[in-house]
């Protein structure tokens, strides 16, 4: 146990101290990173650990990202406080779109989310009530200030990203060890045995629902900020896709494994921008691979010293 | 009157194209429970594979219905030998895997098949020649219908029907519906399931080379990119119809093509996509197996 | 163990970076290329990408600017914003003085800002009129932007050909859309009847249910303000749906893929666009397009990649002439000394918020030779 802690401590330092050796571009990709993290961690939650095949992720990062621009481009309001209404907004969102549909088997569950996406993008690109600015989307996004510090470097961007990881991070671990995490467990191996001992599914699934959106939201808000700018295109079906393959690739229920999932699927590709118009095939070489060798993902959850024997499939 | 005649030929013949890229998305469900995002790409990669066969073709015969014969037959067997070696390689590997890590090796393979095009072929769009066949367009009434049209529509409805004649009569048929309700135990009957799997990527591709073909000789204009738009419609047509249920992919495929007209047509053309996904969101609320319903029994 | 791989790849990251900042040195002029290399907009991003090589190459035969080389570097944006502003810190950092791009409004927006933080150079083909809205001293748009279309549109439309009864189309792009609202803005003030306006999604290649729809209106024109890949396959199922009425696509439907696309169809229908690569009286058009096609064996994606071009041109025209390296000098010269230089799309000069000065739009009927021909023009 303590090893897990020191090597996170260093995983920690490392990321601390990381903006001060980057080039911009850089730090702009690195706190692009940490902002994906958080919302691959927030798809785990109910991909992952509750096991719902979600692919519409996008949108609740989305509508973070939006309720922030609009609130403020709009309406003026100061970007910390859209934060609250950046969290409820998807959490609300998260558990009225999902309370429909929970009880779908896997991939109908899949397709119905997809749908949600691209509904969503296409109001988006429609410039539902008048705010969302139509296919531009919205420019010139201000920074949050807090006691006339104003988080307008790229550095200053980069620790509140890293802010956000680390809140991420504490949530889930939290989530771990709680008995919510264990009932999402359960009801993730065997949903009509989990039902059998007496856990309410659905609750957990909204819970599960509801929760993803909401970190979702919050990341989204530091999205906007980093950009200044949000569009449609940022949060299409395609982003969902990209943020489902990062948690399996990475490994479900896995943080380390997540972590590594974007690592991959988003840092890589911008490392080997030389190799241009192959980088996506390769990219694809890579997916198949990655799944014929390690089904479970780079990094799979590992849950204690289970006997062999216990879970022989 | 004569604009709602027009619009369900329209629907109609968008819809069989749908139809029959969806019976691949619904066949390889049926056997293996496995969502081949790879398949509209493979039904781009068709269109291409058909524009460069046509081309070499029209040099050396001049009779445009051998060439078009020849160009179906050769697209055909490609596209299916590219279905069995993509079944082979991205998935046969993990059938014993998790469900899900087949579907991240499918987007894996789409991504392979689409930058492959544009490698080979380049970013800009292909264009098909214009005279294959003749443009002939018959005004009946005030509505119009050409003969690429009707062509479509014809040879749609007569593969579908074979397809349903073969699923349910023949023995090999019968084999496939028998792997698809329970692959144990199909085994145990005397079944290689290997080689259903394999005839059921066959058929599919085939299918969907057809579809692919007809994208390219109909709308003329073919792009790297847009197996993702057809394959995305045509695996919502599946669902809708009942995925893994072959008359429902026909089906499904119809009614999302004469539905997406209508809304284009009486509502709003900018919000035809997302209510066409608002209805699919509804029969998923309502009719989780979609309309027609799942031929597959759910293990529990 | 594999904890010890990210450490590794993390410290790989950072001795990279390094590594590129280190190899900057000052013997060489640098050129940044922002484009979509790969994506929907690909063979538009690497036209461009060739050209500023092919120009780059050509000046360093004849021995650099300077004294110096040019070294281009190239950013792939995708087309996408996000990514834009990724490359324009990409480029910044790696020192160029100017950048060429993005081809698309959307991604050259998305960087401007900070190129203008840095003092780079930006020059780009993006029509949308809120990029000259900043005023950043760094900005040069090098085409005509929407605004110019869509006036000289709707005179074509009222005072030459008369249109009772008008139908536009648009796609979601944000060229689109602004180009397609302008159009009908600028008609309604000339007080033509707009009976119909709709949206397409790019590349469905159906269009046919949205035309039956407008067919039911009896227009006498179907305007359609997206790009050639859509606007050929609109023309072809208007004719195949028994439409009578005109069409007239916007600046993006000219290419000769459109004719392709829409077959026999395109005989009659028109477009409107600045003139086409090949009609470009200037003898600097003439030789660079032979240049061109000589070096790749085919011909620009575009006139568009022509508008950069001529964007290069000058840049690097007012380094010589200035013979500084100072971008607050290059562009001040470049703001109130370059007159009538002699690009391929035509004289090129700046206003002071960065807006070319004159545009040269022309509309064109496609006749039965299938070959264009001018029908209206200032």
């Amino acid at each position: 146990m303590n090893k897990k802690y020191l090597s996170y401590g260093i995983f920690f330092l490392i990321l601390l101290i990381l903006p001060f050796f980057l080039s911009s571009r850089w730090v702009s990709v690195a706190t692009t990173f940490l902002i994906y993290s958080a919302v691959a961690l927030s798809q785990d939650i109910v991909l992952g650990r509750a096991g719902m095949f979600n692919m519409g992720h996008a949108l609740f990062f989305g509508l973070g990202a939006y309720s922030t621009a609009v609130l403020n481009t709009v309406y003026g309001v100061p970007i910390l406080l859209t934060i609250p209404v950046a969290i409820i907004l998807p959490l609300v969102f998260g558990i009225l779109l999902a309370a429909p549909i929970v009880h779908l088997r896997g991939d109908y569950l899949l397709v119905t989310t997809i749908g949600f996406n691209i509904v969503f993008t296409q109001a988006l690109k429609n410039n539902i009530f008048g705010v969302t600015g139509g296919p531009n989307g919205i420019f010139g996004i201000d920074v949050p200030k807090i006691f006339g510090y104003s988080f307008s470097s790229q550095t200053s961007i980069y620790f509140m990203a890293f802010g956000l990881l680390l809140l991420t991070l504490f949530i889930i671990r939290n989530l771990e060890t709680s008995k919510t995490g264990r009932a999402l467990h359960y009801l993730n191996e065997d949903s009509l045995a989990s039902e059998c001992v007496g856990i309410n599914t659905r609750f957990y699934r909204l819970f599960a629902f509801g929760l993803s959106a909401a970190i979702a939201g919050l990341a989204g808000v530091v999205f906007a900020v980093q950009f200044s700018a949000v569009s449609p295109e940022a949060f299409n079906f395609l982003q969902s896709v990209l943020f489902f393959t990062i948690v399996l690739v990475g490994g479900p229920s896995s943080i380390e494994g997540v972590l590594l999932g974007t690592f991959f699927m988003f840092v890589l590709p911008e490392i080997f921008r030389q190799f241009a118009e192959a980088r996506y095939l390769i990219f694809g070489v890579a997916m198949i691979l990655i799944m014929i060798w390690r089904p479970k993902g780079i990094w799979p959850a590992k849950f204690g010293r289970i006997p062999k024997y216990v879970f022989k499939d | 009157m004569d604009i709602f005649l027009q619009q369900l030929i329209n629907g109609l013949t968008i819809g069989s194209i749908y139809a029959l890229v969806a019976l691949g998305y619904t066949m390889v469900y049926g056997v293996l429970k496995l969502i081949n995002f790879a398949h509209g790409d493979l039904v781009a990669f068709s269109a291409y594979v058909g524009l460069v066969v046509m081309m070499q073709l029209s040099g050396a015969i001049s009779s445009s219905v051998i060439i078009i014969l020849l160009t179906f037959l050769v697209t055909i067997v490609v596209i299916a030998i590219s279905g069995v070696t993509l079944e082979r390689i991205a998935y046969k590997p993990l059938r014993k895997a998790p469900r899900l890590s087949a579907v991240v090796s499918a987007l894996g393979a789409s991504l392979v098949i689409e930058n492959g095009i544009m490698l080979i072929w380049g970013p800009r769009p292909k264009i098909f020649p214009a005279d294959i066949v003749p443009n002939i367009n018959w005004n009946i009434g005030g509505v119009y219908i050409g003969l690429m049209q009707l062509l479509v529509l014809v040879i749609s409805f007569v593969l579908m029907f074979v397809l349903y004649f073969f699923v349910n009569k023949t023995k090999l048929g019968t084999a496939m519906r028998a792997s698809a309700i329970d692959q144990d135990a199909a085994r145990l009957m005397g079944i290689n399931v290997d080689k259903i799997i394999m005839t059921t990527f066959i058929i599919g591709s085939s299918l969907g080379a057809v579809g692919g073909l007809f994208i390219g000789m109909y709308y003329r204009g073919i792009y790297f990119n847009m197996g993702w738009i057809y394959g995305l419609n045509a695996f919502v047509a599946a669902i809708i119809g009942g995925i893994g249920n072959i008359p429902g992919a026909m089906l499904g495929g119809m009614l999302l093509g004469i539905f997406n007209a209508l809304i284009s047509g009486y509502l709003s053309s900018s919000w035809a996509l997302a209510l066409t996904y608002v209805l699919l969101i509804i029969i998923m609320i309502f009719r989780p197996t979609g309309i027609l319903g799942e031929r597959v029994a759910e293990k529990v | 163990m594999l904890r010890k791989g990210l450490l590794g790849v993390l410290a790989f990251v950072v001795v990279l970076l390094f590594g590129v900042q280190a190899a900057m040195s000052d013997d060489v002029i640098k050129i940044g290329v922002q484009a979509p290399i790969t994506g929907k907009f690909a063979s538009e991003g690497q036209s461009i990408d060739k050209s500023v090589r092919l120009i780059a190459k050509q000046y360093n035969e004849k021995g650099g600017i300077l004294g110096k080389k040019i070294e281009v570097i190239t950013c792939d944006d995708e087309g996408k914003a996000v990514k834009a502003a990724i490359c324009a810190r990409q480029l910044v950092d790696k020192g160029v003085i100017a950048v060429i791009g993005s081809y698309t409004s959307t991604c050259a927006e998305a960087a401007e800002s900070i190129y203008y933080k840095a003092g780079v150079l930006q020059t780009s083909d993006g029509t949308s009129d809120s990029l000259v809205k900043h005023g950043y001293w760094t900005f040069f748009r090098n085409s005509s932007p929407n605004s110019a279309e869509a006036a000289f549109t709707a005179e074509f439309f009222t005072k030459k050909q008369h249109y009772k009864r008008i139908a536009t189309i648009s796609d979601y792009s944000t060229f689109s859309t602004d180009l397609t609202n302008a159009v009908i803005k600028n008609i309604k003030k000339l007080g033509g009847n707009i009976v119909y306006s709709g949206k397409i999604t790019s590349g469905s290649q159906n269009f046919t249910p949205i035309l039956t729809k407008i067919k039911s209106f009896n227009p006498d024109v179907i305007y359609f303000g997206g790009y050639y890949t859509d606007g050929g396959l609109i023309r072809a199922q208007m004719k195949q749906l028994g439409i009578k009425a005109d069409f007239v696509g916007g600046d993006s439907n000219d290419n000769p893929e459109f004719i392709k696309l829409a077959g026999k169809a395109a005989v009659g229908a028109y477009l409107v666009n600045v003139p086409l690569p090949e009609m470009l009286p200037y003898d600097t058009a003439k030789e660079f397009l032979k240049a061109y096609k000589d070096a790749y064996h085919e011909t620009p994606a575009s006139i568009w990649t022509l508008f950069n071009v001529d964007g290069l041109r000058a840049i690097l025209y007012s380094i010589e002439q200035t013979k500084s390296l100072d971008t607050k000098k290059i562009a001040d010269y470049m703001h109130n000394k370059l007159k009538n230089f002699p690009g391929i799309t035509g004289p090129v000069e700046w206003a002071s918020n960065g807006e070319r000065i004159g545009s040269a739009y022309m509309a064109y009927r496609i006749g039965d030779d299938l070959k264009y021909h001018i029908v209206y023009r200032h």
